[in-house]
C-alpha cells in the first residue's frame, strides 16, 4: 500500500506549527505580541484549509492510521472554516475582553487540530489522540475569561464530565481491541459477530457511545451543554457547539458506515431510542428557556438527535444527508453564537432574552444574521437548514424509519413556537437597548458570510450536495 | 420576444422589488411606489399572458411549461406550470397584490420598508403556490408564504399580535410538516416501485398505493390544506389572526393565503390520493357544511366588524370545500370562481372596515350607526360588498354558489339543500352588519370624511370586477373549463372505484 504520509499530515502541521509558533511569539515577543498572533493564527488556519481543499495525498497515511481521503479532507475543511470563523468572531471579542494572549490563539489552533484528528482517524489511536487533544484544548477555552466566575465553573464542569466520558470511551476502545484484536476502526467494527465476540463488542460499542453521546450531547448525556454553553464566551461556544460535535458526529458517521450489518443491527435501536430521546427532550426543554445561550444550547441538541435519526439510514444512503446537515449545522450554530457575540456589551454577555426586545431595528444586519439562523435551524425556507431537514426526514423515511421521523417531525413542530419566540422579541417588541457594543469590521464580515452561505445553500444545494455523495462513496468502498 | 422563463420572472419580480425596497430603509414614499411599480409590472405581465394568449411549451391543458433541473441527487425538479386554473389565481393574486399595498399607504407609517418588502416576498410566495408542479417545489414555497405573513401580523398587528401570528404560524407548520411526511412517503413508494425518483405531479400521479397508505397520506396532505382552508374544525387560528393583522395582512389572508389552501386541495390532494379522497367526500361534505353553519352562527354573535368578516370567510370557504369534494365539472369551476369572487369580496369587505377603522379608531358595531348620512360613498361601497357577500343574484357570489350548489345537488341532494339553507344564515348576519352599521342613527357625533380618491381608486377596481362576474362570468369560466375537465376526467374515475 502506498503511504503518503506527509501528504496526509499538511493541514495538520500546518495548524500544530501555527500553534507552536503562537507560543513562541508569546513568549518572546512580549511587544507586538498582540499584533502578530492573530494574523498568525489566522493563516495557519487557512493554509489548512487550503491544503486540505486542493491537496490530494491521494491515500492513508502513516500505516493506514489517518484517512486521507475525500471524507476526512472535507471535514477539515470545514473545521479549517469554523476555526477562521470564530478567529473572526473573537478578534474584538477577545481583545475587549483582557483574553487574548497567545494562550487563546494557540490552544484554539490545537483544538482544530483535534477536531481534524478525531474526523480522519482510521485507527482507534488516532481517534482518542484527536478527541483528548480537543478535549483538553476545550476546557483551556471554555475559561477563557480568567476573571470570569460563570467561565470558570464551566470549564470545570465540562472538565469533570468530560474526564469520566473520556473514561468510557478509552474503556470501551480497550474492550473493542480485546475482542477483535484490531486496532484498525473499520477492521474491528467491520468483523462478523459471532456467539464468542457478541458480549464484547456490544460492551464496548456502548461504552464508545456512552463517551460520544457526552461529546455531542445526546440526552441522556446532554446535562452540561447548557450550563457550559451559557459559561462559556460567546465565541468559544460557537466554536466548541459546531467543531467539536461535527468532528465526534463525523467520526460516529464513519464507525456506523464500517460497522457489520450484523453489528449495526444491534445498535441501529440504541440509537433509534437516543435519537427520538434527544429530539424530544431537546425541544421540549427549550420551550422553557428564558436566556438566549441556553436556548440556543438545547437547540443545538436536538439538532443532533435529528441528525442521529438520518444516521439511521447510513446503509441506505442516508449517509449524504448526515454529511450534510453537518456542514449546515456548523454554518447555523455558528452564526447564531456569532451573532450573541457580536451584540453582547463588553461587561457581560446579552444572554437574557428581555435584552434583546427590537434588537432587529437597532442593528438590523446583526439581529438578522440571528434571525436567519434561527430561522434556518427551525427548517424553515429559503435557508439551508430547510434543505437540510429536508433530507434528513427524507433519508429517514426511505429507510422504513417512519415512526422515528413522525416522532422527528413533532418535535420540530415544537421547536418552532420558540425559535418564533426569539423572532418575536427580536422583531415584535421594543425596549431599552443598554449598550450599543462596538465590533470591528471583521466579525460583521463574517456574519455576512455566514448568512449568504445559508441562503445561497437554501437555494443551491445541487454542486455541495453531489460534492457529498461523491465522497460518501468513496468511503463506503 | 417572450422570455422562455416567463413563469419565473413572473413570480420572482416582486421578491426582486422587495430587496430592492429594503435598501430604502429610511424614504418610505420611495418604498412604496417601488412596490407598487414591481406590483403592476407583475399584474401586466400576468395580463399580457391572458390578454395576448402567451404560450410557451403548451401541453395539453398547460398554457406554459418551465422545467429545469434542480436538486439533482434525489430528483427533484424546477418545474413551474400554468393553467387556466392557476392563471385565473395568479391574476387574482398580483391585483390584490397591488391593493394591499395602495390600502397601507397611509395605514403603514412605520418600518415601511420592511413591510413592503414582507408583502412583495409573500406575493412570491402564493405566486409560487399556484404555479409549481414538483413536489417539493410546490411545498418550498408553501412554507415560504408562511414567514412574510407572520412578520406582518406580528409587526404591524394589533394588540395581540404576536399571540396571533405565533399561532397563525403553528397551525400552518404542524399542517404542512406532517404533510412533508406524506410527500416524501408517496415519492419513497413510487421509486421503490419505478426505480425513478421523482417530485414531478405529472409522475406522482396514478402511483398505485395500498389503501391504508394512501388513506394515510391523503389524510396529511388534507390536513395542511385544511388548515390553511380554513376548513371546520382547524379554522381557530383564522379569527385570531385576522382580528390582529392590518388591513392588508387580512387581505391577504383572506384573498390569497386561504386560496392557496383550496387549489392544492384539487391540484394535489385529490389527484394524487383519488381513491382515498373518495372515501372522504363525505366527510368533508360534512365538514364544509358545518363550517358554513357554525360560521355563520358565530359570525351572528360578532361585535367586533373583522372578526364578523372573518368568520364569514370560514362559511364561505365550507362551501367551497363542499363544491370541490362534490368533484364534478360545474362544482369545480364553480369552486375556483369562487375563490377569486370570495378573495375579491371578502377583501373588499376587510378594507371597508380598515377604512372605518383608520377613522374612528374601533371596529365595534356598537360604535357605528348611521354612517349612511355621513359618508354616501362609503356605505354605497359597504352595500355593494355586502350584497355580493350574500349572494345577491346579479353578483359575482351568486354564480360561484349556484353553480357549487346545482352541481352538488346532482350528486349529492341532501348536501346541496342544506347548503341552500347555510346561504339564508348569511343572509341575516350581513344584512344585520348592514343595518347596525349604515342605517339607525349615528350614535357619536363624530365628524368623518367620505372617502379620498386614492380609496375610491381601490374600491372601483373591486366594485367592477364584482359586477363584471355577476352579469358576465363566462371569459373566467372558459378559463377554468379545460383543466376542470380534465381533473374530472383523470381523477373522478379513480375516486369511484375508491368510493364503492
Amino acid at each position: 500500500m502506498m503511504d503518503s504520509g506527509w501528504l496526509v499530515i499538511l493541514p495538520h502541521i500546518s495548524l500544530a506549527a501555527g500553534g507552536i509558533l503562537i507560543f513562541c511569539a508569546g513568549a518572546f515577543m512580549r511587544r507586538r505580541a498582540s499584533d502578530i498572533i492573530p494574523v498568525l493564527a489566522f493563516a495557519s488556519a487557512a493554509c489548512a484549509g487550503v491544503s486540505s481543499a486542493w491537496i490530494d495525498p491521494g491515500g492513508p497515511g502513516f500505516l493506514g492510521m489517518l484517512d486521507g481521503g475525500g471524507f476526512s479532507r472535507f471535514f477539515a475543511v470545514i473545521f479549517s472554516l469554523i476555526t477562521l470563523m470564530t478567529l473572526v468572531f473573537s478578534h474584538h471579542y477577545a481583545r475587549d475582553r483582557g483574553f487574548a494572549g497567545d494562550e487563546f490563539y494557540g490552544v484554539l489552533l490545537f483544538a482544530a487540530l483535534g477536531m481534524i484528528l478525531v474526523a480522519g482517524a482510521s485507527h482507534w489511536l488516532i481517534f482518542f489522540l484527536g478527541l483528548e487533544l480537543l478535549s483538553l484544548s476545550l476546557y483551556v477555552l471554555i475559561a477563557a475569561r480568567k476573571n470570569d466566575p460563570a467561565s470558570n465553573e464551566a470549564a470545570l464542569k465540562y472538565f469533570v464530565m468530560g474526564s469520566v466520558a473520556g473514561g468510557f470511551l478509552t474503556f470501551g476502545i480497550a474492550v473493542l481491541y480485546a475482542v477483535t484484536g484490531k486496532m484498525d476502526i473499520s477492521a474491528g467494527l467491520g468483523s462478523t459477530m459471532t456467539a464468542d465476540n457478541r458480549a464484547g463488542l456490544l460492551l464496548g460499542l456502548s461504552l464508545v457511545m456512552v463517551g460520544i453521546g457526552f461529546k455531542i450531547s445526546l440526552v441522556p448525556f446532554h446535562l452540561w451543554t447548557p450550563d457550559v454553553y451559557q459559561g462559556a464566551p460567546a465565541p468559544v461556544t460557537a466554536f466548541l457547539s459546531t467543531g467539536s460535535k461535527v468532528a465526534v458526529f463525523a467520526a460516529l458517521l464513519r464507525f456506523s458506515l464500517c460497522s457489520h450489518e450484523a453489528v449495526w443491527a444491534y445498535m441501529a435501536p440504541l440509537f433509534w431510542g437516543l435519537a427520538a430521546l434527544t429530539m424530544i427532550v431537546g425541544n421540549v426543554t427549550a420551550l422553557a428557556q428564558t436566556h438566549l445561550k441556553r436556548l440556543l444550547a438545547y437547540s443545538s441538541i436536538a439538532q443532533m438527535g435529528y441528525v442521529l435519526m438520518a444516521l439511521l439510514a447510513v446503509k441506505h444512503g442516508g449517509a449524504s444527508a448526515v454529511v450534510f446537515y453537518l456542514a449546515v449545522y456548523a454554518l447555523m450554530d455558528l452564526g447564531a453564537f456569532g451573532a450573541v457575540a457580536v451584540l453582547s456589551g463588553e461587561d457581560r454577555e446579552r444572554d437574557d432574552l428581555e435584552d434583546y426586545r427590537g434588537m432587529g431595528y437597532v442593528h438590523p444586519w446583526r439581529a438578522g444574521l440571528l434571525a436567519v439562523c434561527l430561522f434556518s435551524l427551525a427548517g424553515l425556507p429559503p435557508t439551508a437548514g430547510f434543505i437540510g431537514k429536508f433530507l434528513l426526514f427524507h433519508a429517514a423515511i426511505q429507510a422504513g424509519y417512519v415512526a422515528l421521523a413522525l416522532v422527528g417531525i413533532l418535535a420540530a413542530i415544537v421547536s418552532v413556537y420558540y425559535y418564533l419566540r426569539v423572532m418575536g422579541i427580536l422583531y415584535m417588541r421594543t425596549g431599552e437597548y443598554g449598550i450599543v457594543p462596538r465590533t470591528g469590521i471583521l466579525g460583521d464580515g463574517a456574519g455576512m458570510v455566514i448568512l449568504a452561505l445559508l441562503l445561497l445553500l437554501g437555494i443551491v444545494p445541487s454542486p455541495l450536495l453531489t460534492a457529498i455523495s461523491n465522497i460518501v462513496a468513496s468511503l463506503s468502498h | 420576444m417572450i422570455p422562455a422563463n416567463l413563469l419565473s420572472l413572473i413570480i420572482f419580480l416582486p421578491l426582486l422589488g422587495g430587496l430592492v425596497v429594503l435598501a430604502f430603509r429610511r424614504h418610505p414614499n420611495p418604498c412604496r411606489w417601488i412596490s407598487l411599480g414591481t406590483a403592476s409590472m407583475d399584474l401586466f405581465l400576468i395580463l399580457s399572458v391572458y390578454l395576448l394568449e402567451i404560450r410557451v411549451h403548451p401541453a395539453g391543458d398547460w398554457l406554459i411549461v418551465e422545467d429545469t433541473s434542480w436538486i439533482e441527487t434525489l430528483g427533484i425538479r424546477y418545474s413551474l406550470g400554468l393553467d387556466g386554473i392557476s392563471l385565473l389565481l395568479i391574476m387574482l393574486t398580483s391585483f390584490l397584490g397591488i391593493i394591499v399595498i395602495l390600502v397601507s399607504w397611509t395605514q403603514v407609517t412605520s418600518r415601511v420598508a420592511l413591510f413592503h418588502f414582507f408583502l412583495l416576498s409573500m406575493q412570491t410566495g402564493v405566486l409560487g403556490v399556484f404555479l409549481a408542479t414538483d413536489l417539493f417545489l410546490f411545498y418550498l414555497f408553501w412554507e415560504l408564504q408562511v414567514v412574510p405573513m407572520f412578520f406582518i401580523i406580528g409587526i404591524w398587528g394589533h394588540e395581540k399580535r404576536i399571540h396571533a401570528a405565533v399561532k397563525f404560524v403553528l397551525f400552518s407548520i404542524t399542517g404542512s410538516l406532517l404533510m412533508l411526511a406524506a410527500l416524501i412517503g408517496i415519492v419513497v413508494v413510487h421509486g421503490s416501485q419505478t426505480g425513478h425518483y421523482s417530485f414531478s405531479l405529472f409522475d406522482l400521479v396514478g402511483t398505485s398505493l395500498s389503501s391504508n397508505l394512501e388513506n394515510w397520506f391523503f389524510a396529511a396532505f388534507l390536513l395542511a390544506f385544511a388548515v390553511k382552508t380554513p376548513l371546520f374544525p382547524v379554522h381557530t387560528w383564522l379569527p385570531d389572526a385576522h382580528t390582529e393583522a392590518p388591513t392588508a395582512g387580512s387581505v391577504i389572508l383572506a384573498g390569497l393565503l386561504l386560496k392557496t389552501g383550496t387549489y392544492a386541495i384539487l391540484r394535489f390532494a385529490f389527484p394524487l390520493f383519488p381513491s382515498a379522497a373518495g372515501v372522504a367526500v363525505p366527510v368533508l361534505m360534512v365538514l364544509g357544511l358545518s363550517g358554513v353553519f357554525y360560521a355563520s352562527w358565530i359570525a351572528l354573535a360578532q361585535q367586533d366588524m373583522k372578526r364578523l368578516v372573518a368568520y364569514s370567510s370560514i362559511g364561505h370557504m365550507g362551501l367551497i370545500i363542499v363544491g370541490v369534494a362534490a368533484w364534478n365539472a360545474m362544482t369545480l369551476s364553480g369552486s375556483v370562481l369562487q375563490m377569486i369572487n370570495h378573495g375579491l369580496t371578502t377583501s373588499a369587505l376587510f378594507i371597508l372596515v380598515g377604512m372605518l377603522d383608520e377613522r374612528v379608531n374601533s371596529r365595534q358595531l356598537s360604535d357605528y350607526g348611521g354612517i349612511w348620512r355621513k359618508m354616501p360613498v362609503f356605505s354605497g361601497f359597504f352595500l355593494l360588498f355586502g350584497m355580493s357577500s350574500l349572494g345577491l343574484p346579479g353578483l359575482n357570489n351568486f354564480v360561484g354558489e349556484i353553480l357549487i350548489l346545482l352541481g352538488t345537488f346532482k350528486v349529492q341532494p341532501a348536501a346541496a339543500v342544506i347548503g341552500f339553507m347555510g346561504m339564508v344564515l348569511v343572509l341575516i348576519y350581513v344584512l344585520r352588519l348592514i343595518q347596525d352599521a349604515l342605517f339607525g342613527e349615528p350614535r357619536t357625533d363624530w365628524n368623518v370624511r367620505d372617502i379620498t380618491a386614492r380609496e375610491a381608486l381601490i374600491l372601483v377596481p373591486f366594485a367592477l370586477l364584482v359586477i363584471l362576474i355577476g352579469l358576465y362570468p363566462h371569459p373566467f369560466l372558459d378559463l377554468v373549463d379545460g383543466p376542470v375537465r380534465n381533473l374530472v376526467l383523470e381523477t373522478g374515475t379513480a375516486m369511484n372505484t375508491g368510493a364503492m
